[in-house]
């Protein structure tokens, strides 16, 4: 700040005036002048400055109405006014309208119009400032928003393209032909699509706005249950769905949460168990809906209880991301959402949430 | 199956994809005849070698998203220029591996795209679709 000279165009008809202010402050201030408001606006075309001060009673077009005027066609020198007379009305309407940043009386004193001028242009250099970091952060969001497209393109395209070659080293009776390099390959490919897909769903639920559509939980449900119990076959759905009403959410986000509980519900089976269950109870009101998920895998620890909604919380027994519930949570953070979990090894694990209906 | 479907034209840009599903597909013997195009403009072209001669036509077109130049959604901007002939017997599915909701929505909502198929393809959807 201490570097840049600061430019100021000062606009009075009198010429003494002019010739005062100028003897005043031109070794520290880059100084111009103008006698009229046509002649201040001639210098505004070719130059731009920081502060500009106008006298309020000029002949033909007032400090006032200048500034009115500029504020549209140069928005960014900050505007002083000095004003003789106390014309409050015409003065309290403009500096309202915020047209004016300060007005110093007078005859002006030099101190205080050098204070005046320096907050000016303070004001000037922290409005340009925002302006830069507005840029700045666009520009960001910008990048951000390629890269994510190019995970879900660029990133993951060669990815699919192997978890390919395995499904056809599948289907040529090959998967078992070099002992477990197959299902490795296999295993890490699906874990780091794995990943994408939940690192895709965290930064979406982030940035989308929610969007509101009519959602059928009955036909909602039985499709998020087809998606995820593909590659499990074992575990059995129990549904029981209560929609009378129509229900408005953010399908988006709704869909996030009901698929990673019910993604989790599948994953975190007993091994040994023999009747896998799951049951899933949705519960639509005018005001909200209320989803029961419960199973009867091996539960959560009590200790554990309060750390599963953490980034990265896992535990060790089992190949989670420690994203799933987090993401859960954000989601449910962001529709003004509930959850509630109770759990125990014997039973299982139940999560409760309530979803608001916005209509 | 009630007719096995003749031949089917598969559109991507990229060549290990091409070779996978192209094998894949052989080894279903869902169709009689597969032919691969690198790219959507070597895919009009071929339509249209045959526009005159409907017989020669794909009867499937399998066409992925992302490719350079002309991608998957542009392919379609010229395909639905072709005469009927065309655009009737050539049904269209996408194949892709995106997960740009954008993407997906735009697929679907496109009148001559009967289903937006993910990428790795696998055989039981392909031949639930064509069961339809």
């Amino acid at each position: 700040m201490n570097d840049t000279i600061i430019k100021v165009l000062y606009i009075d008809d009198e010429e003494n005036n002019l010739l005062s202010f100028k003897a005043a402050f031109r070794r520290k201030y880059e100084v111009y002048t103008a006698n009229s408001a046509s002649e201040g606006r001639k210098i505004l075309e070719h130059l731009s400055v920081h502060v500009i001060i106008a006298d309020q009673k000029m002949p033909q077009t007032t400090g006032v109405q200048f500034f009115t005027e500029i504020a549209i066609t140069h928005p960014d020198p900050i505007r002083i006014l000095l004003t003789g007379y106390t014309d409050i009305q015409a003065l309290g309407q403009a500096i309202n309208d915020g047209y004016i940043y300060h007005y110093v009386t007078k005859p002006w004193n030099e101190l205080e119009l050098h204070n005046s001028m320096k907050n000016a242009y303070g004001a000037y250099k922290s409005r340009l400032d925002l302006k830069n970091k507005i840029a700045e952060l666009e520009k960001t969001n910008d990048e951000l928003n390629r890269f994510i497209y190019s995970i879900s393109h660029e990133l993951r395209a060669p990815l699919v393209s192997a978890m390919g070659i395995v499904n056809l080293v599948k289907m040529e009776g090959l998967f078992e032909s070099s002992g477990e390099y197959w299902p490795l390959i296999e295993t890490c490919s699906i874990k780091l699509d794995y990943y994408v897909q939940k690192t895709l769903q965290y930064y979406k639920n982030n940035k989308t706005d929610s969007e509101h559509v009519e959602i059928d939980f009955k036909t909602l449900i039985p499709d998020l249950i087809e998606v995820y119990s593909y590659s499990d076959k074992e575990t059995y759905f129990y549904t029981d769905i209560k929609q009378e009403m129509p229900f408005y959410g953010d399908s988006f986000r709704i869909e996030v949460i009901l698929g990673n509980l019910i993604s989790n519900a599948i994953k975190y089976q007993k091994e040994d168990e023999q009747n896998k269950k799951v049951e899933i109870q949705v519960t639509i009101s005018a005001t909200e809906a209320e989803i029961t998920i419960s199973d009867n895998g091996m539960g959560i620890l009590n200790e554990h209880l309060e750390k599963i909604f953490t980034q990265f919380f896992k535990i060790k027994t089992n190949h989670g991301s420690g994203l799933g519930l987090f993401i859960v949570k954000e989601a449910l953070n962001k529709i003004d959402g509930k959850i509630s979990v109770s759990s125990s090894s014997l039973d299982g694990t139940t999560f409760k949430i309530t979803i608001p209906n916005v209509k | 199956m009630l007719n096995r479907q003749r031949k089917l034209l598969l559109i991507d840009d990229n060549e290990v994809d091409l070779k996978i599903n192209s094998k894949i597909i052989t080894i279903s013997k869902l169709f009689e005849e597969i032919v691969l195009c690198q790219s959507g403009k070597d895919g009009l072209a071929y339509l249209a070698k045959y526009a005159e001669d409907p017989d020669g036509l794909p009867d499937f077109i399998l066409l992925d998203i992302q490719m350079p130049e002309m991608d998957g959604f542009e392919f379609l901007e010229r395909f639905k220029n072709f005469p009927k002939v065309v655009t009737e017997k050539c049904l269209v599915a996408m194949l892709s591996s995106t997960l740009d909701f954008g993407d997906i929505t735009k697929a679907e909502a496109n009148p001559h795209v009967i289903t937006l198929l993910k990428k790795p393809l696998f055989l039981k959807e392909l031949e639930e679709l064509l069961k339809k």
